[in-house]
C-alpha cells in the first residue's frame, strides 16, 4: 500500500522566505493543478462540442442552423448495421490482438529473462516494430500479404502450402490484419513484462526452490501473483489503443473485403469526414467513450489498480 | 551558470524553430500526387512572374476531401483554392462552400470559359451538372481507358477487344493458360471506390445507370444491372486471387510486372509502363476505350478540377491565378509535366502528340468525349460507400450477385430518400 | 544427474530456438523495408522476390530526401516529438508525484487519477473536428505548437499514470529521511525522490516520444504544409490516386526508426527497470 507523506506540515524549519512556505503549503495542489489545467483545457472543448453535436443535426453548410435531434442520432445505433458490424470487428480484433500479444510478449519475456539477461542490443531490437510509425508498417504489411508478388505467398510456397490472398480474402482479411498489429505492439507486451521481471523480489524464489517447487508452481504461485499490476496496466493501455485501431485497416484492407475488417474508428471517420454527418459520428464516439469508461473502472476495479 | 545560460539559450532556439507563422496571398489545396505537383510547380512560376505569393497545401490524396470539408463547414478561410476531385464538387457546391464564378467572369468582360477546353470537362464543372453556374474550372483531364497486351490478346485470337465478351475470351484463355502466375484480366476490387469505380463503366456500358433520368428512382437492380453484373462476376473469376483488396496501383503494377494482360486505368499509368526502372512491358501496352457491352462503351469520367472556396481571403487574386494556370499555354506546360490536358487545343498539338509518351492522346481525348460522370449527388460519398461495400461482397463471394444488386438497391434508395 | 542434466541441455536449446524465431520474425519486416528501399521500382515486384537488392539503388533516398522535403518532415517530426515529451513528462511527473504521495480525502485519489486516464478514452477522430475549430479560431491552425498542444492532450494521462506507479514503488523512509535532515518537501522531490525515479522518466519518455513521432490521425487534419507536417504524413502522401511509391515509402520509413532506435539503445540500461511501473508493491 501507498503511504502518504503528511499533508500539513505547517512552516517547515527549512522553508525559508514567505514564498517558500507558501509552495511549500500549496505543494500538493501546485504539482497537481498544471497537468489537470492543461488536460482540463484541451478536452473540455472537445467533450462539450460532441455532447452538442450529438444532440443536434450538423449540416455540413455552414449557414444552415443547427437543429435540435434529441434522441434521434443514438436511436440510430439500434439499427444501423454498419454500426453492429464495426463493433463486432472491433471487439474480435481487440480481444484477439490484445491476447496474443500478451502471451507472446509475456513468453519472450520469461524466456529472455531467464537465459538472456543482459544483452541489451537484443531488447532494442526485439523493440524495432513498435519504433515504426503504424502508416510505414501498414503499407510494408500490405506488400507482404501482395497475393502475385508478396514476399508470405513465397515463403508459403517454398514450405509448400497453398498461397492465399490474404488481406484481399474475406476470411483471412481480419486475421491479416491481426498479424500485422501483433507484430507491431507484442514489443510492448514484451518490455512491459520484461521490466517487471526485473524487479522481482529474489528471497521468495529461493524460499520456493529449498521447498522444491516446480517451474510451474513457481510461475503460478510468485511470478503472476507479482506481475499481476504489471500486466493488469499493460493490458488496459493495449485495449484501450486497441479499440481505436484506425491508421492499420484504413491503409491495408479500408475495411473491406465484404466489411469483415471495418472498425468502429473506420466507421466513425467515414460517418464524420466522407458522411459529413459530424452529429451521428459524435453519437457512436460517445457510445465507444462510455463503453470503454465503463469497462476500464470495472477493469481497474477488478484488478485492484486504484490505490 | 554556463550550464544554465547555454540552455534558456536552447529553449530561446527551440520556441523560435517550434513557432514560425505567415501565410502568403492565395492558399491552394491540393492531393499529393502528379495534380499537386505540377501546380506546385505552376505556383512556383506565377509567384515570379506576377509576384503573387501562392502557397501548395499537399494532403494525401485520400484527405483532401475532409481538409477542403473542414475548411468549408468552418469557414476557416484556410484555403483560397481547392483542387477537387469532380465527384466530390456536388457536395462543396450544394453545401455552399463553392463561390459561384460567374461575377469573376462578368468582370473579365467574358460569359464563361472558352470553347477551346473539352465540352465533358466543363460540364462537370458547373452545378446542377451542364446547366448551372460555373463553381470551378477543369486542371487535369482524366477518364479510364482499357490497357492491354496486344500481343498476347492476339495469341489467343482476339485483335482487338471491341466488346466486353472480347474481353472475356481472350482473358479465359489466357488465364487458364497462365497456370495461377498468368491471368487475363484484373480489375480493382477493393471496398469503395476502387471497386465502384471499374464496376462503372461496365455497368454503363450494358445500358445500366443509378438512377433514371429524371432523378426519381433508384435502378440499380435491373435486368440491364444483372448483365453488368455477370460479366463483372465472368471476369472476377478469370482475375487473379486478392483482387479484392487491389487498388488503381496494384492493377497497374499487375500489367507493369507482366502477370497480367489487361484491366481498366487511369492514362497516367501510360508514363510508367514506358519507364524501364518501373515497367517489364516497355512499348507493349496498347490502349483503347472501354469496351461496348450492349451499348457503347462508356469510362468514368476523373478530373481534378480549381475551384474558390466561399470563406476564401483573396477571392480576385485566386481568380485571376485559375484563369491563368488553365489558360492554353499552361494546361500544355502541366501536360508536359505529366498531367492529362483539358483542352482541345493541347489534345491536338503537334509538338506532343508527335512525342511517344504523348501517343495515348487521341485515344484519351476520346474517352473523355464518351465518359460518363459518376452521378452528380451530394451525398455521393455515402452512395459510393454502400454500393461499394455490396460489390466488395460480391465480389469476395460472401453474398450472391443478385442479393448484392437487391441490397445496393435498397440501401440507395434509403440513402438518397428515392423509392 | 545426467538425465536432469540433458533435460536442461534441451530445454535451454528450445529456449534459444525460441528466441531466434521471435528474433527473425520482429526483424524480417523491417529487412524487408530497408531492403526495399535500395530496389528499383520493378525489383520490388520481382517474382520470385529478391532477398538481396540485385541492382542496389539510392534512387528513392534522393526522390524522398532530396526532391522532397522529407527531411523538412523529420525537422518538424523532432521538433514536435521532443517538445511534446518534454511537456507531458515534466507536467505528468509532477502530477504522478503529487496523487502518489499526498493525502486526498475520501476516494480522490483515485477519482482523479481515473478521471486523467479517461480523457484518453476519447475516440480521437470525433475529437479532431472541435480542436480544428478551436485551432481555427485562435489562428494556429499549420503551427507546430498546435499539433504539440494537441498531443500533449494525449500523451499527458499516460505519463501521469506511470510516473504515479513508480513513485508509488519508491520506498517513502527515503523522503522522509531527508526532510527529516531539514530539506523542504519540494526539495526532498527534487533531490531524492527524481533522481531514483531516473528509469521510470526514461520509460516514459521513450513512450511519449514514439508515439508522437509516429501519430498520424491529428497531425493529418491539423498540418496543412511543409512548415509543420510530420513524417507519417510525408510517408502517407506518397500513396496517390494513382500509385503508391512503395520505394520512397520505405526509404523514409526505414529512417523514420532510426533516431528512435539510437534514443532506445542510449536509454536503454534505464529503460528495463524504469518500465516496470513499479507497479510491483501495488
Amino acid at each position: 500500500m501507498t503511504r502518504a507523506l503528511p499533508t500539513s506540515v505547517s512552516a517547515h524549519p527549512a522553508a525559508g522566505s514567505n514564498f517558500e512556505q507558501w509552495v511549500e503549503r500549496h505543494l500538493r495542489i501546485l504539482m497537481l493543478a498544471p497537468a489537470m489545467l492543461v488536460l482540463l483545457a484541451l478536452t473540455i472543448f472537445p467533450s462539450a462540442y460532441m455532447f452538442v453535436a450529438a444532440v443536434t443535426r450538423i449540416s455540413p453548410n455552414p449557414d444552415a442552423p443547427w437543429e435540435f435531434a434529441g434522441a434521434q442520432n443514438f436511436l440510430k445505433l439500434l439499427t444501423d448495421s454498419q454500426f453492429h458490424i464495426g463493433l463486432w470487428n472491433t471487439l474480435v480484433f481487440t480481444f484477439a490482438a490484445v491476447s496474443i500479444e500478451f502471451l507472446l510478449g509475456l513468453g519472450l519475456a520469461l524466456l529472455l529473462d531467464k537465459y538472456v539477461r543482459r544483452l541489451n542490443l537484443l531488447k532494442t531490437l526485439l523493440m524495432l516494430p513498435m519504433m515504426l510509425p503504424p502508416v510505414a508498417v501498414a503499407i510494408t504489411w500490405k506488400l507482404i500479404y501482395e497475393p502475385q508478388f508478396g514476399i508470405l505467398n513465397e515463403i508459403m510456397f517454398d514450405l509448400g502450402l497453398p498461397p492465399q490472398a490474404w488481406a484481399g480474402d474475406a476470411r483471412l482479411a481480419m486475421l491479416s490484419v491481426i498479424i500485422a498489429d501483433v507484430w507491431q505492439w507484442t514489443p510492448f507486451m514484451f518490455l512491459l513484462m520484461l521490466a517487471g521481471l526485473a524487479s522481482l523480489p529474489i528471497e521468495p524464489y529461493e524460499a520456493a526452490a529449498i521447498d522444491g517447487a516446480s517451474a510451474w508452481r513457481q510461475f503460478r504461485d510468485l511470478t503472476l501473483p507479482f506481475l499481476k499490476p504489471v500486466i493488469a496496466i499493460a493490458l488496459l493501455l493495449r485495449i484501450m489503443d486497441a479499440l481505436r485501431l484506425f491508421d492499420l485497416v484504413f491503409i491495408l484492407t479500408g475495411g473491406g473485403p465484404a466489411d469483415r475488417t471495418k472498425t468502429l474508428s473506420l466507421y466513425i471517420y467515414q460517418v464524420a469526414y466522407r458522411f459529413a454527418d459530424q452529429s451521428y459520428a459524435a453519437a457512436i464516439s460517445l457510445f465507444v467513450l462510455f463503453a470503454t469508461v465503463a469497462f476500464s473502472s470495472w477493469f481497474i476495479k477488478r484488478m485492484r489498480l486504484a490505490e | 551558470m554556463v550550464r544554465r545560460q547555454f540552455l534558456a539559450m536552447a529553449v530561446a532556439l527551440w520556441s523560435l524553430a517550434a513557432v514560425q507563422p505567415a501565410w502568403a496571398d492565395i492558399t491552394v489545396l491540393v492531393p499529393s500526387g502528379s495534380e499537386g505537383d505540377g501546380l506546385r510547380a505552376a505556383a512556383a512560376d506565377y509567384s515570379k512572374l506576377k509576384g503573387t505569393k501562392v502557397e501548395i497545401v499537399q494532403a494525401p490524396y485520400n484527405n483532401v476531401f475532409e481538409q477542403a470539408a473542414n475548411a468549408g463547414q468552418s469557414k476557416s478561410g484556410a484555403f483560397d483554392i481547392v483542387l477537387m476531385d469532380d465527384p466530390w464538387i456536388p457536395f462543396f457546391a450544394e453545401n455552399g462552400h463553392l463561390e459561384d464564378l460567374t461575377p469573376y467572369f462578368k468582370k473579365a468582360g467574358k460569359d464563361g470559359p472558352d470553347n477551346d477546353f473539352l465540352s465533358k470537362s466543363l460540364a462537370l464543372c458547373r452545378n446542377p451538372y451542364d446547366s448551372g453556374p460555373y463553381i470551378c474550372l477543369p486542371y487535369v483531364g482524366n477518364a479510364q481507358m482499357f490497357f492491354y497486351d496486344a500481343a498476347k490478346f492476339k495469341e489467343v485470337g482476339v485483335e482487338e477487344p471491341k466488346t466486353w465478351d472480347d474481353v472475356l475470351k481472350a482473358a479465359k484463355a489466357l488465364t487458364d493458360k497462365g497456370g495461377g502466375r498468368y491471368f487475363g484480366y484484373v480489375f480493382r476490387g477493393g471496398q469503395g471506390n476502387p471497386v465502384v469505380a471499374d464496376f462503372m463503366p461496365l455497368f454503363w456500358s450494358y445500358g445500366a445507370n443509378l438512377f433514371d433520368k429524371d432523378r426519381t428512382k433508384v435502378t440499380i437492380d435491373t435486368p440491364e444491372g444483372a448483365a453488368a453484373m455477370k460479366m463483372f462476376m465472368a471476369l472476377r473469376d478469370v482475375s487473379p486471387k486478392g483482387v479484392e483488396s487491389y487498388n488503381a496501383n496494384e492493377v497497374g503494377q499487375a500489367l507493369a510486372a507482366g502477370t497480367a494482360a489487361s484491366s481498366i486505368n487511369w492514362p497516367n499509368w501510360v508514363a510508367t509502363f514506358e519507364d524501364p526502372t518501373q515497367s517489364r512491358m516497355v512499348g507493349k501496352i496498347s490502349y483503347t476505350g472501354i469496351p461496348a457491352g450492349t451499348k457503347p462503351g462508356s469510362s468514368e469520367i476523373g478530373h481534378w478540377t480549381m475551384g474558390i472556396m466561399t470563406a476564401a481571403k483573396n477571392k480576385q487574386e485566386a481568380f485571376d491565378f485559375m484563369m491563368w494556370a488553365t489558360s492554353p499555354e499552361q494546361i500544355k506546360i502541366s501536360a508536359e509535366r505529366g498531367n492529362p490536358p483539358v483542352r482541345t487545343s493541347t489534345f491536338t498539338d503537334p509538338e506532343l502528340t508527335k512525342q511517344d509518351k504523348f501517343r495515348h492522346y487521341p485515344v484519351l481525348m476520346k474517352a473523355i468525349q464518351a465518359s460518363t460522370p459518376r452521378p452528380r449527388h451530394p451525398k455521393w460519398p455515402e452512395i459510393e460507400n454502400a454500393f461499394g461495400i455490396e460489390l466488395s461482397k460480391a465480389v469476395a463471394g460472401t453474398e450472391s450477385p443478385e442479393d448484392a444488386l437487391k441490397n445496393s438497391q435498397a440501401a440507395v434508395e434509403k440513402i438518397t430518400g428515392m423509392k | 544427474m545426467l538425465r536432469s542434466r540433458t533435460a536442461r541441455v534441451s530445454q535451454e536449446v528450445a529456449a534459444y530456438t525460441g528466441i531466434a524465431i521471435a528474433l527473425v520474425i520482429t526483424l524480417f519486416p523491417v529487412y524487408w523495408i530497408a531492403s526495399n528501399s535500395f530496389k528499383y521500382d520493378i525489383d520490388i515486384f520481382a517474382v520470385p522476390p529478391e532477398w538481396l537488392p540485385v541492382n542496389p539503388t539510392l534512387k528513392h533516398y534522393r526522390a524522398a530526401f532530396i526532391e522532397r522535403p522529407f527531411l523538412q518532415y523529420a525537422l518538424n517530426s523532432l521538433i514536435i516529438a521532443v517538445s511534446t515529451t518534454v511537456i507531458s513528462v515534466v507536467l505528468g511527473t509532477l502530477a504522478g508525484y503529487a496523487l502518489a504521495r499526498f493525502h486526498y480525502p475520501g476516494r480522490w485519489r483515485h477519482q482523479i487519477s481515473f478521471w486523467i486516464l479517461s480523457t484518453r478514452m476519447m475516440p480521437p477522430i470525433v475529437t479532431i473536428i472541435p480542436l480544428y475549430l478551436a485551432f481555427n479560431y485562435l489562428n494556429m491552425l499549420n503551427t507546430k505548437p498546435a499539433v504539440v498542444i494537441a498531443y500533449t492532450a494525449f500523451n499527458l494521462p499516460f505519463a501521469t499514470w506511470m510516473m504515479k506507479s513508480y513513485f508509488q514503488d519508491l520506498p517513502v523512509e527515503l523522503e522522509e529521511a531527508a526532510m527529516v535532515d531539514g530539506d523542504t518537501r519540494w526539495g526532498a522531490f527534487l533531490r531524492m525522490a527524481l533522481p531514483l525515479a531516473r528509469p521510470g522518466l526514461a520509460a516514459t519518455a521513450i513512450f511519449c516520444l514514439i508515439t508522437s513521432w509516429n501519430e498520424f490521425l491529428l497531425a493529418l487534419i491539423l498540418t496543412l504544409t511543409e512548415r509543420s507536417q510530420t513524417l507519417p504524413i510525408g510517408i502517407a502522401g506518397r500513396v496517390t490516386q494513382y500509385h503508391t511509391y512503395w520505394g520512397e515509402i520505405s526509404a523514409a520509413g526505414f529512417f523514420s526508426c532510426i533516431p528512435i532506435m539510437i534514443f532506445a539503445f542510449i536509454v536503454q540500461k534505464h529503460l528495463v527497470r524504469g518500465l516496470s511501473f513499479g507497479a510491483v508493491k501495488g
